[in-house]
């Protein structure tokens, strides 16, 4: 087995920011908005670093899709004590369509050319709250998932998962190579000392293009409209039981 | 409470710009005796674990608070003259094994961090130190190592040296410098006029790190030396195991009959 775990760490809207809609409905706005590293995807860093740190695994690269400012993303993951970056440039239009089918294509693309043992996702990204790339991924891959982990742990060239389900916790152990996605309860992410900040501003960051994997970015997917939630309405005060009981035969709900 | 530190760092770091800017081409070191203070409560001093064991450097290690504390709390630049990189490590062990190299020269020590590269020079024999870093901390710490081993501050320059006219050098030390891609390139079209203009000797210390293995400027360089890293070092710079120096030649390698030096 290589030793090598891919990582996929998403830019997005920080979890703390008022989001807003654009004027136009078209999306929301994230111009000059705070962003940071999606929190499922910083679990997911730190249980490979983790896994690193045990000597259980050798290298770790961190890997996102995006502009610019995805290296800052990546950056982030280095200095968390991934080992290098790979940044993949989606810009402009492409970025804005930028969906789980393409970023499964990616991820799948590069987990081959690395020969990833291991790819390691959030189970979702708090802004599209898809939860789809980690399952795309591995069946484009044709490769076992363990999904909504809460704890992995690497038993003789196979993983044992033990998965959040609505009726409690299951337990699966998969074949590597495999793709895992982290869930909030699988570890605390540590934050980012001081001198592995400036150690990540030295770590090589590759730049790579979709293309170059042979991943085509069309969308199949047209986001028609974006709207707010509906806004909480005021309700209605009443004195007594048989004026409550009058309210709700005037308004039809009895 | 982070928006005031925030607010409070930022005042520091203008007040120490204006310092900085006081300070013209040839000036002492200038003492700051808060700021060394704080250097010397938040560093530890090491004299081992690294290439260069004779040279005693203040350095971040796992007893000194911002090891772990919250990087939010620092109140100055990033302190990359708190870490002797795999790059410096390499420069200055060159030196010290090549005493010849440094004897009678003036040495510019360029983006010298910790100052090492400096002090090795120095200890070999220097007639002139220039310790340049656009970090004035960095500068600072750097007399402070300079006094750790016994010898006078050396002259500082926080100016952005890069792109200036390097004022007759005979030696131009670069210690783990070619690490982002904007800097790699200004310094290599800095470095080719350096080298045809004043004919001075470059000396480059490099782990091997990406934008250094992709500079056009590569076959003009002349590969000096090799070190194993220590085990620490490696642990500490996972990928890297060993660190070079290089000096870089006038003509192309393949055109150059001889060594320029």
């Amino acid at each position: 087995m290589s030793g090598r775990v891919l990582v996929g760490v998403k830019r997005v809207i920080d979890y703390a920011v008022k989001i807003r809609v654009k004027p136009d409905k078209s999306g929301v706005v994230t111009d000059g908005v705070k962003h940071s590293m999606n929190p499922f995807c910083e679990i997911a860093v730190e249980e490979a670093v983790k896994l690193k740190e045990k000597k259980l695994i050798k290298e770790v690269v961190a890997v996102s899709c995006g502009p610019q400012q995805a290296q800052e993303t990546i950056r982030t993951a280095l200095a968390m004590g991934a080992d290098r970056g790979i940044h993949v440039e989606v810009s402009g239009k492409d970025y804005d369509n930028l969906g789980p089918l393409h970023v499964s294509k990616i991820m799948a693309a590069l987990a081959k050319k690395e020969e990833a043992q291991l790819v390691i996702l959030g189970k979702q990204a708090i802004d599209d709250d898809c939860n789809q790339t980690g399952q795309m991924t591995a069946a484009l891959l044709d490769w076992p998932q363990g999904t909504f982990a809460s704890e992995v742990t690497l038993e003789g060239g196979k993983v044992k998962v033990v998965r959040e389900i609505d009726g409690g916790l299951e337990t699966v152990k998969i074949n590597m190579p495999a793709v895992v996605t982290a869930d909030l309860r699988l570890n605390t992410p540590r934050y980012a000392t001081l001198p592995n900040i400036m150690k990540a501003k030295k770590k090589k960051i590759a730049n790579v293009k979709p293309s170059e994997l042979g991943v085509d970015l069309t969308s199949r997917l047209e986001v028609l409209r974006v709207d707010e939630p509906p806004q909480r309405q005021a309700g209605i005060k009443v004195e007594t039981v048989d004026d409550l009981v009058g309210k709700l035969r005037e308004t039809g709900s009895i | 409470m982070l928006k005031v530190l925030s607010a409070l760092r930022l005042s520091y770091l203008n007040s120490l710009k204006l310092t900085a800017r006081r300070s013209n081409f040839s000036t002492e070191c200038l003492y700051d005796e808060s700021i060394t203070k704080f250097i010397s409560e938040n560093t530890e001093i090491v004299v081992d674990h690294n290439l260069t064991p004779e040279i005693k450097l203040r350095l971040f290690t796992p007893n000194c608070r911002f090891w772990f504390e919250r990087p939010e709390f620092w109140p100055f630049e990033d302190p990359y003259w708190a870490i002797y990189w795999p790059g410096g490590q390499a420069l200055s062990r060159y030196l010290l094994d090549n005493p010849g190299v440094s004897l009678g020269k003036s040495v510019l020590d360029l983006g010298c961090g910790c100052g090492a590269s400096a002090i090795a020079a120095k200890l070999c024999g220097a007639n002139r130190v220039v310790a340049n870093d656009i970090d004035s901390v960095a500068t600072l710490a750097t007399c402070m190592n300079f006094k750790l081993n016994g010898l006078e501050s050396p002259v500082c320059v926080t100016d952005d040296m890069i792109g200036s006219d390097p004022g007759n050098f005979d030696l131009i030390l670069l210690g783990d410098m070619f690490y982002d891609e904007a800097l790699s390139y200004n310094l290599h079209t800095w470095l080719e006029d350096c080298i045809k203009t004043h004919k001075s000797q470059v000396l480059i210390g490099d782990p091997g790190r990406a934008q250094f293995e992709e500079l056009a400027f590569q076959s003009r360089l002349k590969k000096l030396a090799q070190f194993e890293l220590p085990k620490p070092v490696r642990e500490e710079n996972y990928g890297l195991n060993c660190s070079s120096v290089w000096a870089a030649l006038c003509k192309p390698r393949h055109l150059s009959g001889h060594e320029s030096f």
